[in-house]
């Protein structure tokens, strides 16, 4: 990459910049080599979010890293609670109640649909399809009512999903309104699947990704699927209850942004599927451990180490957690997908390309800075 | 599928005179002298270990350790290991996994310079990540305390209302 971009500069030649204030980029920057209408080389700029989660956390309890964890993708904190809430679990050694596992399932699918359907409307503005993005922002609201009713957040639930199972029960109008909201989401998934001249011409054969090199540049999720791979986390090491509830893995041969596009599209549908089943087995029951109702911030995490994968709406998730003894973990690595998904398959795929062709490699990624950067 | 995974194992114990922790189903964990690790990812690539889920260091500030752990994932065995091993604290040096794992361990091994100031022996590009026009010592070390560099660093006294933050 270093070489490519000392090349002797040609008259043709010129930089620009896409993002870190572009209306749709996110805070992330690509530094594009440019020749004429085509990108000879990107270089991505990260760095925008840097918070330091990872850091962070080790200065916390697992009671306070619940509600930080929430920051760590804006677009689907509720996954990233789960994920933080198992691996404290798995080192405290709990079994979670059997409601708790189900509410969780639920929680998170119905945070991959909302977190689809924004992918579904950024890529709709990226290739110059408005309408799409307004359709998509009011749908997600129904989903954003839901979080509100169960968990008090529109957006970050506060550390909803704890160490222990979840913070607080269903309300007792939850399952009519969800099963209302999943009907809404089924009208969203109609019109998403209009065959649409824009979106076939603007993501068909653009940006092509190759399972060989989709495995080599580290690609996971949606992406690794678009290009041919039959690979879910929570398929492959299930979690929660996913071992016991029925669903399909969409896999597209492909490997262009229309492909990964059809991969979201096709994920609602098995997420709402998930969702409903997950409500009629809902068992009854208490919704955390015992232990920890009350949450206790001198609570002791014992020595240990573990790694934790979740599929999220983007990919693998993995928080990796070392812990001396002490109330604060002792180390916390944060693997989020977009790391790999924004830095080298983002690169590989933007080199050759045309400049118009930029927004719709990017936005089929379906990337969020905020996991990247951390 | 079986059968295999009880292979892998074995395989691993004869051939490099290691022991693996395993936990659970699908969780191995194994420790290794720096030198061997090339030789043993190697292996692993070649054994169906074809994606680095990641990189992470753990900073043993008492022991004066950097524990390197490398996660590993196969999609034919269904298993994840996790290869550590310790390079001393004071002069951080491995050899870089990019000849095996390419751009994917490139841009791990990347942000653990950045963030721990490990030097990782053939990886071509360790340029500045995150931070931008960063000068202090790396970040993520323990004995860094951010709150002190903060108030030594920007502090300014004579502002009556940073006092409020910073006193």
């Amino acid at each position: 990459m270093i070489e490519e971009m000392e090349l002797a500069p040609k008259e043709s030649e010129y930089d620009l910049y896409f993002g870190p204030a572009h209306p749709g980029s996110g805070n992330f920057g690509v530094k594009l080599k440019v020749d004429g209408e085509i990108v000879v080389s990107a270089r991505a700029d990260p760095g925008y979010l840097h918070r330091g989660f990872e850091k962070l956390m080790e200065y916390r309890t697992p009671i306070q890293n619940a509600v930080l964890s929430d920051r760590l993708c804006v677009l689907e904190p509720l996954n990233w609670n789960l994920i933080h809430a198992e691996a404290v679990d798995e080192l405290l050694g709990i079994e979670v109640p059997e409601r708790a596992k189900y509410i969780r399932v639920i929680m998170a699918e119905l945070s991959r649909i909302q977190s689809h359907i924004i992918w579904y409307g950024v890529f709709s503005k990226g290739t110059g399809f408005d309408t799409g993005f307004k359709m998509a922002f009011g749908y997600r609201d129904y989903i954003l009512d839901l979080f509100e009713l169960i968990t008090g957040g529109r957006v970050y639930p506060a550390g909803y999903i704890c160490p222990g199972g979840v913070r607080r029960d269903f309300p007792n109008n939850a399952k009519a309104k969800i099963l209302k909201v999943l009907d809404k989401m089924n009208e969203m998934i109609k019109l998403e699947e209009l065959e649409n001249p824009a979106m076939n011409a603007r993501a068909k054969n653009v940006g092509v990704l190759k399972l060989k090199d989709a495995i080599s540049l580290g690609a996971t999720g949606p992406v690794l699927r678009g290009s041919g791979m039959n690979t879910d986390v929570r398929k492959e090491e299930p979690y929660e209850v996913y071992d016991r509830l029925d669903f399909e893995v969409p896999i597209r041969k492909e490997g262009d942004a229309y492909a990964r596009y059809w991969i979201g599209v096709e994920e609602m549908k098995q997420s709402i599927k998930i969702v409903k089943q997950a409500l009629n087995e809902l068992p009854g029951g208490e919704v955390i451990d015992s232990s920890l109702k009350k949450p206790k911030l001198s609570l002791k995490i014992p020595e240990g180490e573990v790694y934790v994968r979740n599929e999220i709406a983007r990919g693998e998730a993995a928080i990796y957690m070392v812990s001396n003894g002490n109330i604060n973990p002792y180390r916390v690595k944060v693997r989020g997908p977009d790391f790999l998904h924004m830095i080298p398959v983002l690169e590989y795929l933007l080199k050759g390309a045309q400049i118009a062709d930029v927004p719709a490699v990017y936005w089929s990624l379906n990337i969020c800075p905020a996991d990247m950067d951390r | 599928m079986a059968k295999k995974e009880i292979g892998l194992i074995d395989e691993l114990k004869n051939k490099f005179k290691v022991k693996p922790k395993i936990q659970g189903e699908r969780r191995i964990w194994l420790s290794i002298d720096s030198d061997r690790l090339i030789e043993i990812c190697k292996w692993f690539k070649e054994s169906g270990f074809v994606h680095l889920s990641s990189i992470s260091v753990t900073d043993w500030l008492e022991k004066g350790d950097y524990e390197l752990t490398y996660h590993l994932w196969s999609y034919d065995a269904k298993k994840l290991i996790t290869i550590k091993t310790m390079v001393s604290r004071n002069k951080p040096t491995i050899e870089s996994v990019t000849s095996i794992w390419a751009e994917n361990a490139q841009i791990h091994e990347r942000e653990l310079h950045e963030l721990f100031g490990v030097k990782f022996k053939g990886n071509k590009d360790l340029n500045p990540l995150f931070l931008e026009n960063w000068q202090g010592p790396a970040p993520f070390r323990k004995d860094f305390d951010w709150r002190n560099y903060v108030r030594d660093k920007f502090y300014n006294k004579e502002n009556e209302r940073q006092r409020v933050y910073y006193d």
